[in-house]
């Protein structure tokens, strides 16, 4: 799970002598809240986010109204735009949970990945958002068990042969530290073809973890 | 400007803009006669990583739309009307400089003929690096590495060693991958590829497709693809759209388009081509009659009503729209609905012929053209000083080696292999035109092994060609009755005034009227002049009559009249004929017996329907699985031959085939001949491999 197979390649791009007002225009149309701002080559110049484009009230509140519309008209996409050299960007070949520690660590909603200073994508929390959604197998049918075991090693492998014995398929698996008792750990599976019943059977006379959650979905 | 709500399909959670979206485009041509509307009313879209195949008939606009998008319409080109959007930005009417900054590195192109694309003074290493260090400043050093893997991934071997040749120095389909490669070296949001593959083999053309399906997933780059070939876009495209003279008539999913096609044109189309993997009974071909209009003489309703063979006279008055027939489908008929309900039946001028065609069937005649070892050598020129001295040993490009066959009279034999097989030699060979080496040619008991200089009259007249470029084979400045007069009088002897009414009837014979006597073939089509070819071929009533690939240079539906009225004429006149052709679907639905060769050899003949069907020789069962198939239901095995057919100046050892062999046994493919099996009295194997084995072979397509 890399950026660059996750990544949105060939990106919409702004130039930097845009006006203002068309980025906004153009980002609204095309419902994107990043926008990279490239030279000549794909060469990254700068980033458009929808809070760049927001013009600081205190700028304004010198001008009076003939001269806001002025000033307004000729600010470029240049003039407002996050300069290269303060975007934050990723590699092609970081893991994804990188992506996802460089955004959070930094709060900020998108990474242009870049390869010699050349925009090659960009990788946003929709993007990271999906990919978690695809590793709990969203789109397809099962049970969905949340179970709490020890923090020791050997407990998961306890609960997925419990399941292999029943001859069940794992679907999904991921695994987080319980939110309120560090010692243990709470693991998600989701079980492929299985009534809720049974599943509950079985994975009860699992040894020293209990069944936090059920559900079908 | 219209909000463009996000799609989010099943399969991905991304907004999908798409990257290229034109809309109701329409591109004019400024000529002296005014304004021709060249393109009108074309819109389609194409997202990320999608391919849009756009098909149909040359003429009908589809380079044109091309064109418009990276503004190469030239100086009597332009825009009239419509948008493309590219990248979400509005192409129309924006500056050059403007235009150039927008698309910038972003949109790269591959044109059919790669020879063009090259610079033939440079090294290929110059030329692909030139594109890194103009577009992003790259040292030369970082600019050659990048290169050299780009080569990789295109699968160019030994890339260290084609960095330095020059554009002549590579084959075909080299070159092909080295424009490819160069286009991608920017990694372009979009590709635009104009009959990339129309130039090469069959064989080549497979591993292209391959290649690009698989560099569009790598690459995530949007291709729109043109090809005038229903194969090769229902192999490598997701979305097609049909374009027929300057409109789109019917545009929807690969599947939807081929499987349940709703325009009467689309549908002509697909009854245009010989399908591979059906018997050979439902491979009759039905031409669409008539020709495409040309842009300036447009029909008032519907642009297909005077070929429609569903016309009523709304669609003359009325002209329609493109609608939305079935979700995601659209088609520009008024009746759609109905014509898609109806099953279609042979127009009723066509049935007798079709009856005639059912009821043939090869009779076991005896051979009217017998080859025994025929062998037909170039001598190589050598610069050593040995052979100038005459003390050097000759070397020779062994064209065509060692070829036994008979021909029974009144049957096709097909003739089949990739270029530089030795398939247009050997009928040069039998024809006279190029000297026989050794061994021995018999026609209808003749020995015929002198050249065509030292043969009789009448031998001459008993033997003809059709060739396959009827441009160069036609006299641009005698008209095409004088031309097709000519053999009448020169071998039938037909006393000069009744040599008019005998060419009217030959015209009458090919489906062309009286009117084309006086014309010259620059007035012609490409269709009509082939015609014109096959009448002189067939004037003088010849006993064998040699096609070197006919209708290779024809558009499908032309082609496939061109085909029908071959047969019929052979069967009026009983003859025999020699049918070489590259594209084995061709082949089927037109022969009694095929050949396979390969590098001067025959590795393959017997009756039609067993070439197709296990057991296959492993060149054969090679070049059925390159074969695109207009079906994208049909299952097809996935065999791809690396390199290209080896010199035959120095033959590879034993099998020839062996160094592309996907079933080489062993050693003893390079050391030993492969001996003759025979599966049947008629068909023969050239191969090591056992019969039994052979014939545990599953069939390479297979149609749901």
């Amino acid at each position: 799970m890399l950026v660059k197979d996750y990544m949105t390649k060939h990106p919409l791009m702004g130039q930097p002598t845009m006006s203002v007002v068309e980025a906004q225009r153009f980002m609204g149309e095309n419902k994107i809240r990043h926008l990279p701002i490239v030279g000549k080559g794909k060469r990254l110049l700068g980033l458009v986010t929808r809070q760049t484009l927001l013009v600081h009230p205190a700028k304004l509140g010198s001008l009076n109204v003939w001269e806001i519309t002025r000033f307004l008209s000729n600010l470029t996409v240049g003039d407002v735009m996050v300069k290269a050299k303060d975007v934050i960007s990723v590699d092609k070949n970081a893991t994804i949970e990188e992506a996802a520690r460089i955004m959070v660590e930094n709060k900020i909603g998108c990474l242009p990945v870049l390869e010699d200073g050349i925009v090659i994508g960009i990788i946003t929390e929709i993007d990271l958002l999906a990919q978690l959604m695809e590793m709990m197998a969203t789109r397809l049918p099962g049970v969905r068990v949340t179970v709490r075991m020890p923090n020791v090693s050997g407990e998961l492998a306890k609960l997925v042969s419990a399941i292999s014995a029943q001859g069940w398929g794992i679907l999904a698996c991921g695994g987080v530290p319980s939110p309120h008792d560090p010692a243990k750990w709470d693991a998600v599976v989701k079980i492929r073809d299985a009534p809720r019943e049974a599943v509950v059977a079985a994975l009860e006379k699992v040894e020293g973890q209990q069944i936090v959650d059920v559900r079908e979905v | 400007m219209r909000v463009d709500f996000e799609q989010i399909t099943d399969m991905d959670y991304r907004i999908k803009t798409p990257i290229l979206k034109v809309e109701n485009l329409a591109i004019s041509y400024e000529t002296r006669k005014g304004d021709v509307p060249a393109v009108r009313d074309v819109s389609f879209e194409i997202r990320r990583g999608e391919t849009h195949g756009i098909v149909g008939e040359s003429g009908c606009g589809k380079s044109t739309v091309a064109f418009s998008i990276v503004n190469f319409l030239g100086r009597n080109g332009r825009i009239v009307g419509g948008s493309i959007l590219f990248q979400g930005q509005e192409l129309r009417g924006r500056g050059e400089e403007e235009l150039r900054r927008l698309r910038g590195d972003q949109i790269a192109m591959v044109y059919q003929d790669p020879m063009s694309a090259l610079n033939p003074s440079l090294r290929i290493g110059d030329q692909l690096s030139e594109v890194l260090i103009v577009h992003r400043n790259l040292s030369k050093k970082a600019a050659y590495e990048k290169c050299i893997d780009m080569l990789k991934r295109v699968y160019m071997p030994d890339p260290e060693a084609v960095m330095l040749r020059y554009p002549h120095q590579l084959s075909g389909g080299q070159q092909q991958r080295v424009v490819i490669a160069m286009a991608l070296l920017n990694n372009p949001a979009l590709l635009i590829m104009d009959e990339p593959t129309t130039a090469l083999d069959v064989t080549v053309e497979a591993a292209v497709l391959d290649l690009i399906d698989e560099l569009r997933r790598e690459f995530d780059t949007a291709i729109m693809y043109i090809s005038h070939n229903l194969g090769v876009i229902a192999r490598v495209s997701d979305l097609v759209g049909v374009m027929y003279a300057g409109e789109m008539v019917e545009r929807a999913a690969v599947e939807e388009v081929f499987l349940n096609p709703l325009h009467p044109y689309t549908q002509g189309l697909m009854r245009c081509v010989p399908k591979l993997g059906l018997s050979k009974e439902s491979s009759y071909l039905y031409p669409i009659r008539g020709r495409v209009p040309s842009p300036a003489e447009l029909p008032p309703g519907c642009i297909f009503e005077p070929r429609c063979d569903y016309a009523r006279p709304q669609c003359q008055q009325a002209h329609p729209e493109l609608r939305e027939v079935a979700p995601g489908h659209f088609a520009r008929c008024h009746f759609a609905e109905e014509i898609a309900a109806q099953k279609w039946q042979p127009p009723q001028d066509l049935i007798p012929d079709l009856a005639a065609l059912a009821a043939r069937k090869p009779e076991v005649a005896e051979p009217i053209l017998r080859l025994q070892q025929v062998k037909t050598y170039y001598e190589q020129e050598r610069k050593s000083l040995a052979s100038l001295l005459g003390l050097g040993q000759a070397r020779y490009v062994k064209a065509v080696d060692d070829v036994s066959l008979e021909v029974p009279r009144g049957c096709t034999l097909g003739v089949v292999g990739e270029s530089g097989c030795g398939k247009s030699t050997l009928a040069k060979t039998i024809v006279g035109l190029e000297p026989l080496t050794d061994g021995r040619v018999e026609f209808m008991g003749f020995d015929i092994s002198v050249p065509v200089s030292k043969r009789d009259l009448s031998l001459i007249k008993e033997l003809q060609m059709v060739f396959q470029n009827p441009d160069s084979t036609m006299n641009p400045s005698f008209s095409v009755g004088y031309q097709i007069g000519r053999p009448l009088r020169r071998f039938r002897g037909v006393p000069r005034h009744q040599v008019r009414d005998e060419v009217i009837r030959l015209l009458e014979a090919v489906k062309l009227d009286a009117s084309y006597y006086d014309r010259l073939p620059r007035q012609l089509s490409g269709g009509e002049k082939q015609r014109v070819g096959i009448a002189r071929a067939f004037a003088a009533r010849p006993n064998l009559v040699l096609c070197d690939e006919p209708v290779s240079s024809l558009d499908v539906s032309v082609q496939a009249a061109v085909l029908n009225l071959l047969l019929e004429i052979q069967q009026k006149y009983g003859t025999t004929m020699l049918f070489i052709a590259h594209d084995l679907s061709v082949v089927r639905f037109f022969s009694d017996f095929v050949a396979v060769m390969y590098l001067g050899k025959i590795c393959e003949i017997g009756p039609a329907e067993a070439i197709y069907a296990p057991p296959y020789h492993p060149y054969t069962e090679a070049l059925l699985s390159a074969v695109p198939i207009p079906d994208p239901s049909a299952d097809q095995k996935r065999i791809r031959l690396s390199g290209t057919v080896p010199s035959a100046l120095h033959p590879p050892s034993g099998c020839r085939f062996h160094t592309r062999c996907p079933r080489k046994i062993g050693e003893i493919c390079e050391r030993e001949i492969p001996p003759c099996q025979h599966v049947t009295a008629e068909h023969r194997i050239y191969c090591h491999i056992p019969l039994e084995e052979l014939r545990r072979i599953e069939p390479v397509v297979t149609v749901k």
